[in-house]
């Protein structure tokens, strides 16, 4: 999972990044409006975490832009601006949801499942393929009803790949989901973890598509 | 007593009755000599209609009186016999003065007019009693509707006093009105001359206190808008702490956490800071304050931080550099331009404290070598809660806000330039002690 952070509160900003990293998401923090409208032109995220009070440029403002490039990346809005008209105007520029400050973070990231989940088009809060099963809340995977202990990049794989069945992902698009723009990405990483699956989960779980990519074949 | 009303009614009530006393009064006396005069003339009258009757028959035979007139006519011809008495019973003094006279028979008082005329002498006389029950009758005829009008006046008072009350009556039914969310000016059309005034100081200070009220409830929605940033992060690290998977997780999270904390609490202190530094909040007592001294121990607040950051500070004092104010407040002041200049210097840049006195009073100036204010943003960072876009220190957006709110406590002047390095030179200037 890939997380645009747009927030210009260091302390906040470095807090939400440590904890989202921990779930093995990966974030790129952004301090000024500005910017953050810029990577948001240039990158695919999976859900943006929108601060709406930006040095240089409103958080509202770069959401409607976004909504009227038609790009439908789930936003949530955080912010402290918790009167009710600034929710509606939050929600009505085109946000997914809007979390105040001070925010739980069990809460944060339930919602950031629960919109990546509508994002799918799924309804169950479980991704069932197949024989597996994965539940995003408690970042655990059962195959054939036994529990998988998978690793927080293993899992951010999985997950990837599980999201849109039978579609190849590229290497690259797999770190994209896997390390923010700053982390640093060892050459064979997606390799390893691709490797640490098929030995926890069976070889014909994810199949390869040689010059091409992973994918996870529809049932 | 309290009431103005009250007061009026019962001083005017007073003053009616007793004037009306007096008028009772100096009408009784003045009907009793005018009915006195009256009856005198009356007396006069019917001696001299009574002349011609003599002239024409001295010896004729007045019928003598029925004894129901009050009147006792007496006749004596010019040798002094007297030939009639009206009232043959009555024993009348047998005793002739002219003109009008007080006789006295058998105690009781008669007044008389005796006349002479060529044929004798005519004398009337009548008893001052009837003469007095009749003039007191006419008397009390002519006060007793003043004294009965007494009551009325007393009724019309009121309701003037009343009548007149009234417009102070409107204002207070306007001002009962009023709560802490009502301060828009009270409107009384057409109020006398003497209420005018009271109203008009009172929207005055209605419009100060609706003034200092929206300023205080903008403040206080400001603050807790503010105070939820570090309560995020702070609660963040909290949750962070609680589930680091490894030591040096729990390390960094206990860090940060700390760090939240202080932040937490320098915003707490700016914000107590800014309430105190709010004008009229306090009647600050003012002494002879040296800037030296206060900067001294600005510096030395400021020391630690400067030293993690390699920032040399230096003060350059000038001796009698002392302006009127409160050392505490001035202390603060001071404190938050030096730590400003501090936290925006780059590391191994240098922050020069200066203070002298001038010809209008004296000089502080803190000058450093950082990014300095760009022109456009010199007035807003003077504004609560601004933070410039770029600033990477976790600042509260008071420090400036607070020195300005000083500043104007003790009538200073702040004013931000670029100093020769391109850092950023604070001058306040402080007037001259009067």
């Amino acid at each position: 999972m890939r997380v645009l952070l747009v927030e210009d509160d260091v302390m906040i900003a470095q807090g939400l990044e440590t904890a989202l990293r921990q779930i093995g998401a990966a974030v790129d923090w952004i301090r000024d409006g500005e910017h953050a409208a810029a990577a948001l032109r240039g990158t695919v995220f999976d859900v943006v975490l929108l601060d709406l009070g930006l040095p240089n440029r409103d958080g509202i403002n770069i959401l409607r832009e976004l909504r009227q490039r038609g790009d439908a990346t789930p936003v949530i809005i955080l912010t402290a601006r918790d009167e009710i008209r600034n929710r509606v105007a939050g929600l009505d520029a085109g946000a997914d949801d809007y979390v105040v400050k001070p925010f739980d973070l069990d809460e944060l990231t339930a919602r950031m499942r629960s919109v990546l989940r509508r994002a799918a088009g799924r309804g169950d809060p479980l991704i069932q393929h197949g024989d597996l099963c994965l539940d995003p809340a408690a970042h655990s995977v059962e195959y054939k009803g036994a529990p998988v202990n998978l690793s927080a990049h293993e899992y951010a794989v999985l997950e990837a790949l599980l999201q849109r069945p039978g579609a190849v992902m590229s290497r690259a698009q797999l770190e994209d989901r896997l390390y923010g723009w700053d982390e640093p990405i060892g050459s064979n990483a997606v390799e390893v973890y691709i490797h640490g699956l098929r030995r926890k989960l069976g070889s014909e779980v994810i199949r390869t598509l040689r010059g091409v990519g992973y994918f996870i074949p529809k049932s | 007593m309290k009431s103005i009303r009250a007061r009026l009614v019962i001083a005017l009530t007073i003053l009616v009755a007793m004037v009306s006393m007096l008028a009772a009064i100096v009408t009784y006396r003045r009907v009793l000599n005018e009915t006195s005069d009256l009856f005198d003339y009356q007396l006069r009258q019917m001696a001299l209609s009574l002349r011609g009757q003599i002239t024409m028959a001295p010896q004729i035979e007045v019928p003598p009186d029925q004894g129901d007139s009050d009147f006792v006519v007496q006749i004596w011809d010019l040798f002094g016999t007297r030939v009639y008495l009206s009232r043959p019973g009555l024993p009348m003094i047998n005793q002739v003065v002219l003109g009008y006279t007080n006789l006295s028979l058998r105690g009781e008082g008669w007044r008389a007019y005796g006349l002479q005329t060529p044929q004798g002498v005519i004398q009337i006389a009548q008893p001052i009693r009837v003469r007095e029950a009749l003039a007191r009758a006419a008397a009390l005829r002519v006060v007793i509707p003043l004294v009965l009008l007494l009551p009325v006046m007393v009724a019309f008072v009121a309701w003037i006093v009343g009548r007149g009350l009234l417009p102070l009556r409107h204002v207070t039914a306007e001002v009962q009105r009023r709560d802490i969310h009502g301060l828009s000016p009270l409107v009384a059309p057409n109020l006398p001359l003497e209420i005018a005034p009271l109203v008009n100081e009172l929207n005055r200070l209605l419009a100060r206190l609706e003034k200092s009220f929206l300023a205080q409830r903008a403040f206080i929605a400001d603050a807790a808008h503010e105070l939820r940033s570090p309560l995020t992060a702070l609660r963040l690290q909290l949750q962070l702490l609680d589930r680091a998977p490894d030591p040096v997780a729990r390390r960094c999270a206990r860090e940060r956490l700390g760090a939240a904390v202080e932040r937490s609490i320098h915003l707490v202190e700016q914000l107590l800071t800014l309430a105190r530094s709010d004008p009229g909040e306090t009647s600050p007592s003012f002494e002879p304050v040296d800037l030296a001294v206060v900067a001294a121990a600005a510096i030395s607040d400021s020391r630690i931080l400067a030293m993690t950051r390699h920032i040399d500070i230096g003060l350059d004092a000038e001796p009698s550099s002392v302006v009127q104010g409160e050392s505490e407040g001035l202390r603060t002041l001071a404190r938050n331009l030096i730590d400003n200049a501090v936290r925006y210097t780059p590391p191994g840049g240098s922050v020069a404290v200066r203070c002298r006195p001038t010809a209008d009073g004296a000089v502080l100036e803190v000058i450093d070598t950082g990014p300095g204010i760009s022109p456009a943003d010199r007035e807003r960072v003077f504004d609560r809660f601004y933070r410039h876009p770029n600033a990477t220190e976790n600042g509260t957006g008071l420090g400036l806000a607070i020195v300005k709110a000083i500043a104007d406590r003790h009538a200073a002047h702040v004013r931000l330039a670029e100093a020769p390095s391109g850092g950023l030179r604070v001058t306040v200037n402080f007037p001259k002690p009067s």
